[in-house]
């Protein structure tokens, strides 16, 4: 049998085909349009932003609501939607006028009465909002383009509120008029992205396409605040639950960023010349574990001085967070946040902690070998670990320290419980806050049975704290903040265990992307692809 | 037969009736809650209660097991407790990739799976039967994990011929949404080639030692015949069994393949469900699991009067 050139040609070019099948095929579904950006986020599983408190559930609202003030990256508060605003002499009264063009994405103009309804429905349950709701005597409009916010006594603090605690997404009146605890229907908003309802698929992907009829401010976007200009007509949020199969999407080029990449693949992203890390939210979080106060031993405050003195802040951060330029230790209630933070009466930190002292505290403190419960929330990798190296360092000072492994859900359920251990209650939770203003970051109350879990009470602390709202200068603020935590410190609200930022991993070809002084998620605004 | 069928009907409605009530109950009592979830770490009691109220989750259990019977029994799956969204819906978004997945795992295990145990037993002893051992028990005992990784180094990371994740449903084109389910598909089937071979092997011995094959062989049949036309056909029925069964097992249980390669499958739903506490959509999509189980359970048992002429129901 004799074999042709042109057979040997068919067959080469037939052989050819069949093996570049797949790129061909593959190249046709990848993301290859240069305004498009995939982004891996954790789940959307919430979309209203008033609802819930969730991170991602925020992120979503950034993108879709445009909100009345935003902050910038110092942690100011800049008008957003508001062109101007001005408050009476009196200090009773706010007066708010929105800027020309804003409109909602079904087209309708945003008026003062969405504004309104949008204030009332987030007051009904943020901390900051209800307290303005307290104070108000008449929230209402002017005019299409004005409200007012009457109170019957001066608020210093209302502009920061607006901004603070839960976000103020401004929705159409009709979607704000539902009771708070009841998720809008519609995700309807006047931000710089539209959500793509047709190609949402819940657990799965969200699409965010560009705005055309935003009207951006004029200036430069900072933080949240200045000008929302979209630069990508789409940003995808893809859910892919395995860490591993995100960072290979990464590598490949079928994803452009992973908000979440773990810290062990830090040093993989770093060798890889189209990849970097980059943190966004400057803010970040800290570490915190709260003991129980109605229940013994920490009932007394030898008991939670004597955890004050036990913690040692760089091992539990070598536990949790292990890289070290991701995070540091942390004294102040405040954080390390440049605003508030200082550092009175932290005399009782020292590095690698003191047990003798914690040990000597604990007897001075009476305690006898009762079991202690700490609640360890198996699901949530870096408090899980830090849980177990508080039991080792309590029971290497002869304190009877026992996990109670669960995973979240599990743990909120029973940290409900004010009742003894032997009853289904608890003595130490550990978990993260980020906020340092003490209107509306749970952590820092400490007025008893109102209080957030663990229920800590100091009537010296609160008459402090309750100035907070009433104070307008920055120094003002500034010199309470010393004083609250000075008190802080003596009767131990809690515990600091470290402060850390997370860092996000993109493709180099994203730039753009603004550094937000928080910790919850970052603006979509201002990104943009650079093709090739 | 149509009585049989009608008695196998009525018995999968009990099946799934007792699956609803036995899920409902474990959820109830698991120690967690929505309404927390819904609203966040750091959201007040009263917060989470008045979303609990808004719910339905403070009402008794009987009063929220019959408001769910009786939706059920409307055709309302419900709504999903954190998106909102019909449960029916997030169901049907997840339907195809799962389904998508599982033929062609079980196209692909079939085929494979059949010939290499005919083989094995073609040639028992041979260098190909303890070859074929080999691989059986390599498929069998790798994890879908391992595999999985191992195939997207190479084929997506380091050639670059196959995407690493993610699905492209088929309306959206033949080759993508096949060229997206090549490296699963390959990953889930190496286990279930394994068991098929291993089962087959071991049926088509068993007939090949028969007294009807030494006479085959004596009236002059040859090797295809007797293997194929013969025995083969005569060994079907416990093949057809795992078969049915493994097809059953992989629509509930491609979790781990779906998580590896990003599939937004049912596995995936219920999963994210449960993680969430979503009530409606675990309990959903169980009873669907469930039926579907009991249906490929009965056309298996069916199929069988097929192939051998003596089951009769």
């Amino acid at each position: 049998m004799t074999i042709t050139r042109r057979q040997i040609l068919k067959t080469g070019l037939a052989a050819g085909t069949a093996l570049s099948m797949p790129t061909i095929l593959r190249a046709q579904t990848s993301p290859d349009d240069a305004r498009t950006v995939r982004m891996v986020m954790a789940d959307l599983t919430v979309f209203d932003p008033i609802l819930s408190g969730v991170d991602t559930t925020r992120m979503h609202g950034y993108a879709v609501y445009d909100t009345l003030f935003a902050i910038d990256s110092k942690g100011i508060p800049q008008p957003q939607m508001v062109k101007k605003w001005s408050v009476s002499d009196d200090k009773k009264t706010y007066t708010f006028q929105l800027r020309e063009g804003l409109t909602f994405h079904d087209g309708s103009p945003v008026t003062a009465a969405d504004c309104v309804a949008s204030i009332r429905r987030w007051g009904q349950v943020d901390t900051g909002g209800k307290l303005i709701m307290a104070r108000a005597k008449d929230i209402s409009k002017a005019d299409d383009r004005t409200f007012m916010i009457s109170l019957k006594e001066p608020l210093g603090t209302l502009i920061n509120m607006l901004v603070e605690g839960l976000f103020l997404a401004v929705m159409r009146e009709k979607d704000a008029s539902r009771p708070a605890t009841e998720q809008v229907t519609s995700n309807i908003g006047s931000g710089p992205f539209k959500f793509n309802e047709a190609l949402a698929k819940p657990g799965a992907s969200f699409t965010y396409d560009r705005n055309e009829q935003y009207v951006p401010r004029q200036e430069a976007a900072d933080g949240f605040a200045g000008g929302k200009v979209a630069k990508v007509d789409r940003a995808v949020w893809q859910v892919i639950s395995d860490q591993q199969t995100a960072f290979a999407a990464l590598q490949a080029g079928e994803v452009d960023f992973v908000w979440t990449p773990p810290a062990d693949l830090f040093p993989v992203i770093e060798s890889d010349p189209n990849l970097e890390l980059q943190v966004l939210c400057k803010g970040g979080t800290i570490m915190y574990l709260r003991m129980n106060f109605l229940q013994p031993p920490f009932d007394n405050v030898k008991a939670r001085q004597a955890m004050l003195h036990l913690v040692d802040q760089e091992a539990f951060m070598r536990v949790a967070y292990p890289d070290p330029r991701f995070s540091q230790t942390v004294t102040s209630i405040f954080g390390n946040n440049p605003l508030y933070s200082n550092d009175e009466n932290t005399g009782w930190y020292k590095k690698g902690g003191d047990p003798e002292k914690a040990k000597q505290l604990f007897q001075e403190a009476g305690y006898a070998g009762e079991k202690i419960v700490i609640l360890q929330p198996t699901d949530w990798a870096e408090v899980s670990d830090a849980s177990q190296l508080l039991a080792d360092m309590l029971r290497n000072i002869g304190v009877n320290a026992e996990l109670a492994p669960s995973d979240w859900g599990g743990v909120e359920r029973r940290r409900k419980s004010k009742g003894p251990v032997e009853d289904g209650g608890w003595n130490i939770l550990i978990s993260d806050y980020s906020g340092y203003n003490p209107t509306n970051t749970p952590f820092l109350l400490a007025n008893g049975e109102d209080a957030f879990y663990g229920w800590p009470k100091n009537d010296e602390y609160e008459a402090l704290r309750s100035k907070w709202t009433e104070v307008e200068t920055l120094e003002e603020r500034q010199a309470l903040a010393r004083e609250m935590q000075g008190i802080w410190w003596d009767f131990v609200g809690g515990v600091l265990l470290g402060h850390s930022v997370q860092p996000t991993a993109h493709r180099k070809s994203i730039s753009g992307l603004l550094e937000v002084p928080g910790s919850y998620g970052f603006p979509m605004w201002n990104m943009q692809k650079v093709s090739g | 037969m149509a009585a049989y069928i009608l008695r196998r009907m009525v018995s999968t409605i009990a099946v799934m009736a007792m699956v609803g009530i036995f899920v409902f109950l474990l959820l109830r009592l698991a120690p967690s809650d929505p309404a927390a979830m819904i609203a966040g770490r750091d959201a007040p009691a009263e917060v989470i209660a008045g979303i609990r109220e808004q719910l339905g989750l403070n009402d008794s259990l009987p009063v929220q097991f019959m408001r769910w019977v009786r939706d059920m029994l409307g055709g309302d799956f419900g709504i999903s407790i954190f998106t909102g969204r019909p449960v029916v819906q997030l169901i049907s978004q997840r339907l195809e990739p799962t389904l998508s997945l599982s033929i062609l795992t079980m196209i692909l295990s079939v085929s494979v799976g059949v010939s290499f145990g005919i083989l094995a037993a073609w040639r028992t002893g041979g260098l190909i039967d303890r070859l074929l051992a080999a691989f059986s028990a390599l498929g069998y005992s790798v994890p879908v994990f391992v595999i999985g990784y191992f195939l997207v180094y190479f084929f997506a990371i380091r050639t670059h011929w196959l995407p690493v994740q993610g699905y492209v449903p088929i309306g959206g084109g033949l080759g993508p949404w096949f060229v997206h389910l090549v490296l699963p598909t390959v990953a889930l089937s190496l286990g279930y080639i394994a068991f098929i071979a291993r089962v087959t092997r071991a049926s088509m011995l068993e007939v090949l030692s028969e007294d009807y094959m030494r006479t085959a062989a004596a009236k002059g049949a040859s090797s295809y015949a007797m293997l194929f036309h013969h025995a083969l056909k005569n060994a079907g029925v416990p093949i057809l069994t795992v078969v049915g069964i493994s097809f059953a097992y992989m629509i509930g249980g491609v979790v781990l393949t779906e998580t590896v390669f990003n599939i937004p499958g049912i596995g995936r739903l219920v999963v994210d469900a449960i993680n969430n506490r979503d009530y409606p959509i675990i309990q959903s999509v169980l009873i669907l699991t469930s039926g579907l189980y009991v249906l490929i359970n009965l056309t298996v048992d069916l199929a069988y009067t097929l192939i051998d002429p003596r089951i009769r129901y």
